[in-house]
């Protein structure tokens, strides 16, 4: 259990370091861009309108306001998939400091994760003004938002730290992850509802898909601010665990290979 | 300190897997320090000087932390600034500015502390208006002053300072060394790594000749100059030293 919990007393005294890396991502990333943040708000409403096109016009997905259910079910999941592709790199990007300044190397994958998050955060306005514009005003099961913004980023959390330090040792993941992406995202139910899953007429597909890790914390944002009720108690538990497994897995892997990262540079 | 010289870099999953069956070692060990033990008391300046690829930086990067070493141990009591060169924290598309935060940060110091000495260090390093230019921007003597500022200026317990005062120009290396002794008489320790004897001489009290991983020498600034150079069959021609003293 120590293993676990003392990595994470060193990082609270380099939450600013954290803070830090976090502006010098979103300065470097908006830097001479004419939109600037704006880019961080568009994006999502882009993707909103090529799959509602696609997956409501054109494919018939039966979800009444399907932006609202879609954006509910993208933002976190865009967290995830943007902290897993982030992370392969930061590392490799961060090795001049990395081979110079002894900080705990956790701090680098995190402020991915961080700087994604305020992307979400962000995202949450535009998504409010659809919400309220398509009849489904933002009430109090948006408060629901606070547990699952916090799972969601340790779930993050974990899956960066696994697989920022697995692509210093196999470059290979890099390519890997991007298929994982793929996939993963088609398998989770972003966008069609989770009773889709739960229909299909194959018992060992269902059972399989049914441990996908990314579904119950998806699910919970989908609660809150789609279906408009907090998500329950079975829900959460779930998305807890999930997110439990792949946080501690990830600090395991991460904390006993910190040390051999700056050989393999 | 050893370190796995590969012949043909396995970073891949093909090579990690084939690998295993082929049971062929595919790199040489390559000590870059051995036997090299020493301790240093508080409030002592300790010069370290050896051949380039001797094992100086090395041997820094264990002291503050970036390596492990493969066998031995390294114990550090004190805070210990946890970079081993003055501008390794800098960010180039980062202003000035940012990066004297950025770097505090690194050294485990708070907003609010580095805020505080900011005016200090912007004064310290004189680049004046300079100081909201992207660091990219910088000649590398401004780079030096902006870390060397830095450095001099969040008081760790033990100070490791490199190369940097040579690319200052003359009047700001005076100005270092002057702040490198009024650092010194507070009580910290510090590790000075140059090949400029002269400033050997003049800062430390101690000096550790490395010369090929090995400790070769421990003592006196002077005898340890003089084994320095005997290793390396060299003696300075009499004009450079003449023009230098």
């Amino acid at each position: 259990m120590t293993a676990l919990v003392r990595p994470f007393g060193e990082l609270w005294k380099f939450r600013e370091l954290i803070s830090l890396l976090v502006t010098r991502d979103l300065k470097v990333r908006y830097k001479r861009s004419v939109l600037g943040m704006g880019w961080t708000l568009l994006n999502p409403l882009l993707q909103m309108v090529v799959y509602t096109l696609v997956f409501k016009t054109i494919m018939r997905v039966d979800v009444p306001q399907f932006p609202v259910f879609l954006l509910a079910g993208l933002l976190p999941w865009t967290l995830i998939s943007a902290s897993l592709t982030g992370a392969a790199h930061c590392l490799l990007n961060n090795q001049g400091l990395i081979r110079k300044v002894a900080v705990p190397q956790m701090v680098y994958p995190l402020a991915v994760v961080a700087s994604k998050l305020v992307d979400l955060v962000l995202s949450l306005v535009p998504l409010a003004i659809i919400a309220a514009l398509l009849g489904r005003p933002p009430g109090l099961s948006w408060l629901g938002l606070a547990p699952s913004l916090v799972l969601v980023t340790l779930f993050s959390s974990g899956l960066a730290l696994l697989f920022s330090s697995l692509t210093v040792f196999y470059r290979d993941m890099r390519h890997l992850i991007d298929i994982l992406i793929q996939v993963w995202f088609y398998v989770t139910p972003v966008i069609y509802p989770a009773s889709y899953l739960e229909k299909l007429p194959y018992p060992a597909l269902r059972w399989i898909l049914s441990a996908n890790p990314a579904t119950p914390i998806v699910r919970c944002f989908q609660a809150s601010l789609y279906e408009g009720r907090l998500p329950g108690a079975s829900l959460l538990g779930l998305a807890a665990l999930a997110t439990v497994v792949v946080l501690g897995f990830g600090v395991l892997v991460f904390t006993s290979r910190e040390a051999q990262h700056i050989h393999h540079f | 300190m050893s370190f796995r010289l590969y012949r043909e870099r396995v970073d891949t999953l093909k090579e990690a897997v084939l690998g295993r069956f082929r049971h062929r070692k595919s790199y040489d060990d390559f000590w870059a320090l051995r036997n090299v033990s020493f301790d240093v008391r508080p409030g002592e300046s300790v010069g370290l000087i050896g051949h380039n690829g001797s094992g100086k930086s090395t041997l820094l990067k264990i002291a503050a932390g970036v390596l492990k070493p493969t066998e031995g141990r390294a114990r550090v009591d004190g805070r210990i600034s946890p970079m081993i060169e003055l501008a390794a924290g800098f960010d180039p598309d980062l202003t000035g500015r940012d990066n004297i935060f950025l770097n505090g940060a690194l050294m485990g110091h708070s907003r609010k502390e580095m805020a505080g000495k900011l005016d200090r260090i912007i004064e310290f390093s004189e680049l004046g208006e300079f100081i909201d230019q992207p660091v990219k921007n910088y000649s590398s003597g401004m780079y030096a002053r902006l870390g060397f500022a830095i450095a001099a200026d969040v008081d760790p317990e033990i100070l490791i300072i490199d190369e940097v005062l040579a690319v200052g120009d003359e009047r700001f290396q005076a100005k270092c060394m002057e702040r490198i002794r009024s650092i010194r008489q507070g009580g910290c320790t510090i590790f000075y790594v140059s090949h400029s004897m002269n400033q050997v001489v003049e800062l430390c009290d101690r000096v550790i000749v490395l010369h090929h991983g090995q400790l070769a020498f421990d003592g006196a600034p002077e005898p340890a100059i003089a084994r320095y150079r005997e290793l390396q069959h060299f003696q300075p021609p009499p004009a450079t030293q003449a023009r230098m003293a």
